[in-house]
């Protein structure tokens, strides 16, 4: 990033000198200064300042009328009164108008103690009503969306919701209806408002007219504390603030950090914390005795879980899901060093190997996610971040919205976000590498408006002509057979580009697992130890599967993984299980990984978790224990080390930054951060003084030889019109709200996707189904049953299904290169009826 | 929906978990096209609109004019319609048709009567018109004072009005947009049966008819009289006057 | 004294709203003029130079807001407000009903000017009737060669739409109508930026009212000296004032700025019914402070209507007799501005509302005396507190009308409190809806 030059002005502000960089507005120039201003529609997050509430008038020298802190740029030598009479009379004067309306229920609000308007109003109010007539009225507390009530006589219409709606997570969907003093927010034809960011309004709202049902009448601010630590729910990794009342999570908000999340969370991080105390909660270890569980002491869990593992010795394999840094460095320890095994993986549908890993972890490669707002061109490829990454799904609108950012996206299956984008191209599932190629070879022929799919001539275009260019990818497009191609096709854009040598710009993979890219530094990944570090070729979980399912491997250690539901192939991962010998899982709810294993140990939630995570833009961040482990549950690296000691490695690893030591030791890339170091608000192991150094020294030697393209491929990107016939080609995709949070979290039930297929217009209309029509689809044998869902911006020939659904989930037709299906209309439940009666 | 919070009153209630409430119909989004069924007429119409802006969404209030023009009022199906076309949620018109007093929300009759109730019409009996035409057209004038009544047989859309802008006219009407005055209160009722019979509106006072208050044309001031004959000069000159 | 007809000229002519009777009665002689013969920095000077002032309301300098247009090549835009929405206003729409090409020829004038290549007409929805004549003097227009690519041949292009606005009087500010035409809520903008930096779309973007459009023809064709010999020195040309309320004649008058403004209520428009008295009047529109019959003799232009406490607004002179109760009209007046306030600013939504709900307890005799010192307060805290003006154009003539007639207000508290049947003052209606 390279911050504009920006000038320093000095101005005065209620007789104190205050400098602040020029433009900056009155109201956090005066902050300088420490004059607080008050407001309530101000907030920069949300774009320009609409100047709406008039809460923040100052008098300035040489302006006749009061003006608007928070929209007047500071300017030198500017001269400011925020206290004088007449400044005063009018915040009061609008501090009652406020008041006309507002009912006084403070006594029995949410927001009460915590409110802005409370303050403002004890601050800078006239401490007396002289309104007598009635206020409005609304009926109240209303649902706006399964999940917030809105009480509208509460609402002071100082326009926060409807513009973050608007101007932030751009759903539009929540609006300000009616006008003058009947103004009220609401929706379409009073429908609920749901969209993955709406959470954030209950946050903006400064009063208490938005309020979550999931806190409504929970705590008072006065017995609560706040915890801050990082989401770990996703590859977002938003920073967070638990709001804890006696040991127990009540609710989840936004700490806002610029670097992260810009102060934003969707609604899994924000809701998804009543599962810490979900029935299905795994609270102490337990072993399997006549072909059921039973809770066991962890002395016996670990000596069975250490004995199974020794057992099978080098026969062992890990798969690793959900986990942080350290807990991650310690399962390959325990594979590698204690039982000699190189087989782990913590990608689900595997990926590159060292080499082409090593190149793209390159830090010049690499962008950061503030690097976004400052980019010029934005290309999201293969990914669509709002499932995947939601906060970058925000922070890329941001940049189109208001830093004037172009935005190409080429993905197999519609985004979010293609509404927003200059071009788009849509790919065939699986067509990744193809498109990429083609993509490579219209940026070198400069020539634009041609190449197909269609889309592309534009993408290549928007590219050449910007100076920064942000890619933002999906590391899924390094799965499968086809996954090398496309990675060398990605790093040949981007040195076509001059990615490497601008400042700014760069690569930022979404990885597939919250943890993603911390796991693979750490060596949790088959071709390499902590940092890279060359070892033993071991398998990729594809691989580790069929090895279990034909007993090449005996043993299995999943921790925070449920390769059943969450990898490609369930039905083999479910023989694999079967297979193997001994299955310890590490686990925080009942799934189907703890359901076969013979040894299941509890996990800590991200809630009560100490411990480090990598964002995928290489920010080492803190998770920090907020509230205590429930039941017997204890600390991850703890168990690991006490596992490891059994299995005859005594780390001597103490404590959580003991093993961060360790792990720094190890990887010479994240050479001797510690804890202090990381803080609250992370920081980049590229930005670190020899980070460079020490990725050169690693990447010596490994430069990697590029597969040579293959002429004679079949060109899957420009295939018209898919497979024929009646089979298409299948794409799968991880939606936001297909797992276990739905589930476990009462709240965000009522989001569990149930299987559809999407499919566009012309491949329905040919195969005679209708938008809802209930159809059968099958694929390799397999099939699974879902609902038509006719979409927009889909590719001919392609449709797509989601993974990790509760049922019918497409992991369970995945069980090879990318499928073709068949989908036949599948007779209603109605029809069955009256075909009996 | 499922089971109301804890009263207030009795805090501190700490149920561990919420009941996990379900939405009572689907939140609506941007609809696409095949979603909405919208008649080729209006969705070319929409299209058209759209072209005559650098910015598509100049085109909410026509296109609103023309779903209100086709079924009455903005319903909500029709704006879910012109939405799809304009690629906008539904929620951002109806945002827009909820702003402006002439696009209607709520079905409104097949006949649109204004009465401007504003200082010049009122100064002139703009109430006792209002009261006169619900009474004619049988809508309730309480109703129709505070944002508009239907008529009882729901053809007729009376609502008291601020200024329309013809306050030369006082008291005023605007009858399906066209304006007439001075209204008498007895016109009111003359005009309902026009408008039952379909016969032409309250000819000798609509607003059409009128000349300008000051009269015929006085003698030109001299200095606009001297700019006429040089022009006239001028373009008997160049030869140019068509 | 009589009419000055500039803008009126010839406007009862039959046809005149068509392009042939306009042409034949010497329009577009000036377009034409213009586009062949004359520079646009010339046209700019011109209109500079006249001293023409905006007739829309604020009565700014239209040459000098046309010059604050950036130059240079970028999407400019001009947008005439057409949108004419005060009480008591109604002179756009005979200038729009009867006169468009005279509309026209100015937009296409001031567009060349001011360098912009698109233009508007936003119309409020309600003059329908004024909407479609627009919509055929337009196509007639295009069709002539005035409208559209390379004007009359030149190297100019100029486009030019009519947007039917849907009912609120809000758009009528400048920066709501320019939300107005992007297609949202008609929310007025901060201002700065002004919408000559940066207006519709972000483009610079120039705003004048119809009749302020409607002189640049004239203005262009005879020159500055000559349009500087009607009017005052600070007040230059004729005004189209409109007329209503308690007179004999009222209607749109013509007239140089700066006559009496007893001629203007009286010798043309009739005064009151003979036995009555003019009591207020509002000089310039619903939003400007109320005048009494001591004011009668004032002279109407800019500058006196503004030292007497009031101002000339959008010239429109709305009359109340001795017959009108003031805190009926005042209600009437608070009404307005609640029903038209947009909702977006605190004083003017909160105030606006409050207003109302007292006044009513004036009428229905509710209230008292204090009530009234709390109105005037409340409208010193409206005033210069709100994001347009919209709030103050309410507060203003309230508090003038408190001011001015407090005794009235006093007893008409005591009067409805003492009567069964509320508001029984005033001429017509008890204003007690
Ligand atoms: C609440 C409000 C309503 C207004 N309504 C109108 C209007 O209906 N017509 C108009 O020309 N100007 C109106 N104005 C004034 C405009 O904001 C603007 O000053 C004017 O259009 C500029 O044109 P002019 O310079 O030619 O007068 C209004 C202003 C306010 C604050
Ligand atoms: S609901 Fe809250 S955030 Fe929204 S406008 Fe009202 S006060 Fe502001
Ligand atoms: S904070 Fe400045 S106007 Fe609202």
């Amino acid at each position: 990033m390279s911050p504009k030059p920006q000038r320093e002005v000095t101005l005065i502000v209620d007789g104190r000198e205050v400098t602040a960089p020029e433009g900056m507005m009155l109201v956090d120039a005066a902050k300088h200064g420490d004059v607080e201003i008050p407001v309530f529609c101000y907030e920069p997050k949300l774009g320009e300042p609409v100047g709406a509430c008039r809460m923040c008038l100052v008098e300035i020298e040489g302006t006749p009328k009061l003006q608007t802190a928070c929209s007047t740029p500071v300017r030198d030598g500017m001269v400011v009164y925020s206290r004088t009479d007449q400044v005063k009379e009018a915040q009061s004067a609008v501090v009652e108008f406020l008041l006309v309306n507002h009912p006084l229920d403070c006594p029995v609000c949410d927001k009460g103690g915590e409110c802005p308007l409370q303050d403002i109003a004890m601050g800078w109010g006239p401490g007396r009503s002289r309104f007598t007539d009635p206020k409005r009225h609304f009926q109240k507390p209303l649902p706006l969306s399964p999940l917030v009530a809105i009480d509208r006589e509460r609402c002071i219409l100082c326009y926060r919701c409807v513009r973050f709606s608007q101007e932030v997570a751009e759903d539009s969907q929540l609006q300000l209806l009616d006008r003058g003093d009947a103004s009220y927010v609401g929706t379409f034809d009073d429908r609920p408002y749901i969209a993955p960011f709406h959470g954030n309004i209950t946050d903006l709202c400064p009063v208490g007219a938005l309020t979550n049902y999931t806190y409504r009448f929970r705590a008072r601010p006065w017995e609560i504390e706040q915890a801050g630590s990082v989401c770990t729910l996703c590859p977002s990794q938003c920073n967070v603030s638990f709001t804890v009342r006696d040991e127990r999570v009540k609710r989840v908000l936004a700490r806002d950090n610029a670097a992260v999340d810009d102060g934003w969370l969707c609604d899994k991080g924000r809701y998804a914390f009543e599962m810490l105390e979900s029935e299905r909660r795994i609270t102490a270890p337990m072993v399997r005795e006549g072909g059921g569980l039973r809770e066991a002491t962890w002395s016996e869990a670990i000596d069975r879980a250490a004995a199974g593992l020794r057992e099978a010795g080098r026969s062992s394999a890990a798969i690793v899901g959900d986990a942080s840094n350290e807990e991650g460095y310690l399962v390959q320890r325990i594979l590698r060093d204690a039982l000699g095994s190189p087989d782990i993986d913590s990608r689900p549908g595997g990926g590159v190997g060292r080499d082409r890993a090593i190149e793209l972890s390159r830090p010049e490669l690499s962008a950061a996610v503030p690097d976004l707002d400052e980019a010029g061109a934005i290309l999201v490829l293969g990914t669509d971040p709002l499932h995947s990454s939601p906060i970058l799904d925000l922070r890329i609108r941001k940049a189109v919205r208001r830093n004037g950012a172009s935005l190409a996206v080429a993905s197999e299956r519609p985004t979010a976000l293609d509404g927003g984008a200059t071009a788009v191209a849509r790919y065939a599932p699986g067509g990744a590498a193809a498109f990429l190629a083609e993509l490579n070879a219209a940026c070198a022929a400069e020539r634009e408006g041609e190449g197909s799919p269609a889309g592309i001539g534009e993408i290549a275009g928007l590219l050449r002509g910007a100076e920064r260019v942000v890619i933002v990818w999906g590391e899924r497009i390094a799965r499968g057979e086809a996954g090398d191609e496309a990675v060398d096709s990605l790093i040949t854009l981007a040195s076509g580009l001059g990615i490497a040598e601008t400042e700014g710009v760069g690569l930022l993979g979404v990885p597939e697992t919250a943890n993603g890219r911390g796991l693979r530094e750490v060596g949790c990944v088959p071709y390499a130890g902590p940092g890279f570090a060359e070892t033993a070729a071991g398998r990729d979980s594809e691989r580790i599967r069929a090895a279990l399912e034909y007993e090449q491997l005996t043993a299995l250690v999943l921790f925070g993984a449920d390769p059943v539901r969450d990898h490609p192939d369930s039905a083999g991962w479910d023989r694999a299980l079967r297979a193997a010998d001994f299955v310890l899982a590490f686990a925080m709810f009942e799934d189907s990984a703890a359901a076969q294993a013979d040894v299941v140990l509890p996990l800590q939630s991200h809630a009560e978790k100490e411990g480090s995570v990598t964002h995928p833009d290489g920010r080492l961040q803190r998770a920090r224990p907020s509230v205590m482990d429930p039941g017997e549950v204890r600390p991850g690296w703890q168990v690991l080390c006490e596992l490891a000691a059994a299995l005859g490695d005594e780390t001597g690893l103490g404590s959580v930054p003991d093993v961060l030591a360790a792990l720094a030791e190890a990887a010479p890339i994240y050479g001797g951060i510690s804890a202090e170091e990381i803080g609250g608000r992370g920081i980049r192991w590229q930005d670190r003084p020899g980070a460079g150094a020490a990725f050169e020294g690693l990447s010596e030697g490994a430069r990697y030889v590029m597969t040579p393209l293959d002429d004679d491929a079949p060109d899957t990107s420009t295939r018209e019109g898919g497979p024929g016939g009646n089979r298409l080609l299948l794409g799968t995709y991880r939606d936001l709200w297909a797992g276990p949070v739905t589930e476990l979290n009462p709240a965000l039930r009522f989001l569990a996707p149930t299987q559809r297929v999407e499919l566009s217009l012309a491949d329905a209309e040919r195969l005679g189904l209708a938008d809802g029509d209930p159809v059968t689809v099958r694929a390799n044998g397999a099939s699974l049953e879902a609902r038509v869902a006719i979409r927009e911006r889909m590719r001919e020939g392609a449709c797509f299904l989601i993974e990790g659904t509760a049922e019918n989930n497409a992991n369970a037709l995945l069980n090879g290169a990318t499928p073709e299906v068949t989908v036949e209309q599948r007779a209603t439940s109605n029809e069955q009826r009256e075909a009996t009666t | 929906m499922s089971v109301e919070q804890p009263p207030v009153g009795s805090l501190p209630v700490d149920p561990a978990l919420t009941t996990g409430r379900e939405p009572d119909r689907p939140a609506e989004e941007i609809p696409e096209l095949h979603e909405v069924d919208c008649p080729d007429e209006l969705r070319e119409e929409v299209v058209l609109l759209m072209s005559r802006y650098p910015d598509r969404h100049s085109a909410s209030i026509p296109a609103l004019w023309a779903v209100q023009r086709r079924y009455g009022w903005c319903t909500p199906a029709g704006i879910r319609q012109a939405a799809a076309v304009m690629t906008v949620t539904p929620a951002y018109l109806e945002s827009v048709a909820s702003f402006y007093d002439l696009l209607h929300t709520q079905p409104a009759g097949r006949n649109r009567v204004l009465v401007c109730t504003n200082i010049s019409c009122w100064m002139r009996g703009g109430d006792e018109l209002l009261d006169a035409f619900c009474e004619a057209a049988g809508c309730e004038s309480e109703a129709a004072g505070h944002g508009g009544a239907v008529s009882a047989d729901g053809e007729t859309f009376v609502s008291g009005f601020e200024c329309l802008g013809a306050c030369e006219l006082a008291p005023m009407a605007s009858i399906d947009e066209r304006y007439f005055g001075p209204l008498e209160p007895a016109d009111a009722a003359t005009a309902m049966e026009q408008l039952r019979d379909g016969a032409d509106l309250l000819l000798d006072k609509a607003l059409e008819k009128r000349a300008t208050a000051g009269g015929p044309e006085p003698d030109p001031d001299e200095r606009v009289a001297a700019t006429e004959t040089s022009n006239e000069e001028r373009a008997t000159r160049n030869g140019s006057n068509a | 004294m009589p009419e000055t007809r500039l803008l009126f000229r010839h406007i009862d002519e039959p046809g005149l709203n068509t392009i042939d009777v306009y042409k034949k009665l010497g329009g577009y002689r000036t377009l034409e003029r213009a586009y062949r013969e004359l520079e646009p920095e010339e046209v700019l000077v011109e209109l500079e130079s006249s001293g023409l002032r905006g007739r829309g309301g604020a009565g700014f300098s239209m040459g000098k807001k046309a010059s604050f247009l950036p130059r240079g090549d970028m999407d400019k835009y001009l947008c005439c407000n057409a949108d004419e929405s005060e009480p008591g206003a109604f002179k756009d729409r005979e200038l729009m009903q009867k006169n468009p090409h005279q509309l026209i020829e100015g937009i296409a004038i001031a567009a060349l000017a001011a360098g912009t290549t698109r233009s508007f007409i936003f119309i409020r929805g309600e003059y329908d009737l004024q909407g479609d004549i627009l919509d055929a003097a337009v196509a007639e227009a295009y069709e002539a060669g005035y409208l559209g690519e390379n004007v009359l041949g030149s190297h100019f292009n100029l486009e030019l739409v009519v947007h039917r606005g849907a009912g609120a009087y809000i758009c009528g500010e400048e920066t709501a109508l320019l939300d107005a035409l992007e297609g949202k809520r008609g929310n007025p903008r901060l201002k700065p930026p002004f919408p000559a930096v940066q207006g519709l779309y972000g483009g610079p973007t120039l705003i004048n009212n119809v009749e302020t459009l409607s002189n640049v023809p004239h203005i262009v064709a005879n020159g500055s000296d000559w349009f500087k010999s009607f009017g005052t020195e600070q007040s230059p040309g004729t005004k189209v004032v409109s007329v209503s309320g308690c007179v004999q004649r009222p209607g749109n008058y013509e007239v140089e700025l700066g006559i009496p403004t007893r001629e203007l209520i009286y010798d043309l428009a009739g005064g009151p019914e003979d036995g009555h008295e003019v009591k207020a009047f509002y000089p310039g529109g619903s939003s400007s402070p109320v005048l009494t019959a001591e004011d009668l003799d004032l002279p109407y232009s800019f500058e006196a209507m503004g030292d007497a406490g009031s101002m000339l607004g959008s010239g429109s002179i709305i009359v109340a007799d001795d017959r009108v109760s003031i805190p009926h009209m005042a209600l009437r007046t608070a009404r307005f501005y609640h029903h038209e306030s947009c909702g977006k600013c605190t004083p003017c939504r909160e105030g606006t509302n409050w207003t109302v709900k007292m006044l009513e307890r004036v009428v229905r005799g509710e209230a008292t005396p204090i009530d009234l010192d709390i109105i005037s307060s409340v409208q010193e805290n409206i005033i210069g507190h709100c994001l347009c003006v919209l709030g103050d154009s309410m507060a203003m003539p309230v508090a003038s009308m408190v001011r001015k007639f407090r005794d009235e207000f006093e007893a008409t508290i005591s009067a409805a409190s003492s009567l069964s049947r509320p508001g029984a003052a005033g001429l017509a209606g008890t204003g007690a809806r």
